[in-house]
């Protein structure tokens, strides 16, 4: 490949083909890579501004029949480690969430077969109630299928029906790798193909809904199948224009059926700069300090990033898998700045609300990300009660309520 | 490169540090100032291939901590090639005898132990001359002092020579407490003078030892440093960071950004949760994965051939 011409073409505004997109990850010398990822950034965000959102990541159930083998987070159904979370817990975490300036939850849990569309509808629709400006950001694509099977409505009428109540945005979780191959041997197949993701995506994004979308590398894809995924992604946003932004981040091995070893810092860097280049069509790439670490997320936005992501307040998956790292506002309005950048709150759509919250009020520091439940707490909601269950371990445990 | 993606600093300054030659304090200055670290990095990365090649070299280390040493016979594993003793006891006598309990267990691999500063206060405070001390640790076993905290001792040379003079080696400047931008090239070039007049340093470890995890520093801040220390200091043979204080994550960037040396790798080869997570596995796989080659030294920077 010639560096100088691949070089211009990026920086007239060209597009990399899929030949070019392989070549650039796999052989091109990093700081090239890197600088011409900044110089993207730095045309699509001339303004030298970096983002960030104050939102709460809530798990509302770590039940799942998906059983991912990449997963550490999940318990399979009458597992004495399974929960719900009751509609009043979740309550109090928005509250907490607004408390600390927040104003969504990325809402998203395990493929639960004993929780039925209407709790769904029910939960969302006392959220919006009670809290009218708060926003729901829920439901990856492979939930929303997991809901179309247990209900027998389509994708698009589930969909509907979640709008109807209060769902606002669809993250992009459960893509992992957009190729059947490698969604295979992850055993995430079933719970989507790489084509029922992006449908579901397609019509998220044709009923008005905005999205974002994601990648989660370095389990058994090859780097050709990495860049596979960018260009299905960047095909779909030529299609709808519908994505937000993406965000990629390196499988975390610990506790998982899986194993094996996490992709090293640099690969995380060269993937980063790789996106911004071949991802032209998306305006926004997230920095994942949450699994690369504060120092690694901020080097993130030498690497292509204009977004330092969500300070999050409450995390569980990638914690059971082995990563703990915190940053609240105040750490990540301060490696926004050291970076050169200014510091500015958005909300999911990327629309600005301001300046930092705790320059305006005294907010409390949060030195450590919380979890869904507190250690040892096995309570089960008495609403669930008013759900049908459809396994027998369910079915038990909610005559008892 | 195209003029949109040109690196800011000036071609005549680049090329220089770029070759690995004596830069002055204003250019220093200059490059101190740049906010561009993609190039700082990238002059930093140049200079480091022109001293260390494609190699990045890593020694594995014993950390005992002598307020347990006694407490059950010191076993050195295989895999170590430098026994370091961590915390300097209250007496001269427990320290001496602190070496020597290593030495017996480390063998012929190096001995080494304690901060220079400690040292310093130490024998102000009524353990009577330095160059005694050091003496006194010499003739016990100790091969180095561990740590020459830069930030923390005012006067560097009139502190190394008494060590040197009683044959204690000092390998490496190290920095204690995260320096401000304003400080960093005052300090290098402290380190510099300390190098022109002895001449004992194989490394300067650049990222702080102690920082407060309200206030960490930053990824910026950390790879920044590193550049700068490799620019400044062309007569120091390598820039180290310490794999366990910074993690494999910022260790592995820091490699592309002028370091050459990592520190702290654990001597213990744990093959419980798969022979890829070992130890040297890691290591070698990060380093392979920065597009260097990964050489295991000894404590006296000495190359291993294994």
């Amino acid at each position: 490949m010639d560096l100088t011409a691949l070089q211009a073409r990026i920086e007239s505004g060209g597009r990399l083909d899929a030949e070019e997109s392989r070549w650039i990850y796999r052989e091109a010398p990093t700081p090239w890579l890197a600088r011409l990822a900044d110089f993207v950034r730095r045309r699509k965000h001339p303004e030298g501004v970096v983002t960030y959102i104050i939102d709460r990541n809530v798990n509302y159930t770590n039940v799942c029949v998906a059983r991912c083998n990449f997963c550490a987070f999940y318990r399979p159904v009458g597992h004495g480690e399974g929960y719900v979370l009751g509609f009043d817990e979740i309550h109090r975490k928005i509250e907490e969430t607004i408390e600390l300036g927040g104003d969504q939850l990325l809402l998203q849990g395990g493929h639960n077969p004993d929780l039925p569309l209407t709790w769904y509808e029910d939960l969302f629709r006392g959220v919006k109630a009670a809290y009218p400006e708060f926003r729901l950001h829920a439901l990856s694509p492979p939930e929303v299928l997991h809901l179309s099977r247990m209900s027998r409505l389509s994708t698009g009428e589930v969909l509907a029906r979640l709008m109807a109540v209060g769902l606002d945005s669809i993250p992009g979780g459960g893509a992992e790798i957009l190729v059947d191959r490698v969604r295979k041997l992850l055993n995430c197949y079933n719970k989507a193909t790489a084509d029922e993701w992006l449908d579901v995506m397609r019509q998220a994004h044709h009923a008005g809904l905005r999205t974002t979308a994601t990648m989660m590398y370095g389990t058994v894809e090859t780097p050709d199948e990495r860049i596979e995924h960018m260009l299905r992604l960047r095909e779909v946003q030529d299609e709808t224009g519908g994505f937000t932004a993406f965000i990629t981040w390196s499988y975390q091995p610990e506790h998982t059926e899986r194993g094996g070893i996490e992709a090293t810092g640099l690969e995380y860097l060269r993937t980063l700069a790789t996106a911004r280049i071949v991802l032209d069509n998306f305006d926004n790439l997230q920095a994942s300090w949450v699994t690369q670490g504060g120092k690694v997320g901020q080097l993130s936005l030498a690497f292509g990033a204009n977004d330092m992501g969500s300070v999050m307040i409450e995390e569980n998956v990638v914690r059971a898998a082995g990563a703990a790292y915190c940053m609240d506002e105040v750490e990540i309005v301060r490696n926004i700045e050291d970076a050169g950048f200014v510091a500015v709150r958005r909300n999911m759509h990327y629309e600005v609300l301001g300046e930092p919250v705790f320059r305006q009020r005294d907010i409390p520091r949060v030195l450590a990300l919380a979890t869904a439940r507190a250690e040892g707490d096995t309570s089960v909601p008495a609403e669930l009660a008013n759900y049908e269950a459809r396994s027998a371990a369910a079915k038990k445990q909610r005559a008892r309520i | 490169m195209g003029s949109d993606v040109t690196s800011p600093i000036d071609q005549d300054l680049a090329a220089r540090a770029a070759a690995g030659a004596r830069l002055s304090e204003a250019d220093l200055a200059l490059l101190a100032a740049v906010g561009d670290i993609l190039a700082l990095g990238a002059l930093a990365d140049d200079a480091r291939r022109v001293k260390a090649g494609t190699a990045a070299t890593y020694v594995r280390v014993l950390d005992v901590e002598t307020a347990t040493l006694g407490d059950a016979p010191l076993e050195v594993p295989e895999g170590a090639t430098e026994v370091r003793l961590q915390g300097l006891p209250p007496t001269l006598e427990a320290t001496v005898a602190a070496v020597t309990a290593a030495r017996a267990a480390a063998g012929t691999r190096t001995v080494s132990g304690f901060s220079l500063a400690d040292l310093v206060a130490r024998a102000i405070e009524g353990w009577g001359d330095l160059g005694d001390v050091a003496a006194a640790l010499k003739a016990a076993g100790l091969d180095a002092v561990a740590d020459v905290p830069a930030d923390r001792i005012l006067d560097l040379p009139a502190a190394v020579r008494p060590l040197l003079e009683a044959g204690v080696l000092v390998p490496r400047v190290t920095v204690a407490a995260p320096v401000p931008a304003t400080g960093r090239v005052d300090l290098l070039l402290r380190i510099r003078a300390l190098q022109d007049a002895t001449g004992a340093l194989q490394a300067c470890a650049p990222l702080p030892r102690e920082v407060p995890d309200a206030l960490p520093t930053t990824g910026y801040d950390d790879v920044r440093f590193v550049a700068l220390a490799r620019l400044a200091l062309e007569s120091v043979p390598a820039i180290q960071v310490d794999w366990v204080l910074y993690g494999p994550k910022l260790a592995q960037v820091a490699l592309t950004f002028g370091a050459d040396d990592l520190d702290s790798v654990s001597p213990f080869d744990d093959e419980t949760q798969g022979r890829r997570r070992a130890a040297v596995e890691e290591i070698r796989r990060n380093v392979e994965a920065a597009g260097l080659r990964p050489v295991e030294r000894d404590g006296r920077y000495g190359r291993l051939d294994r």
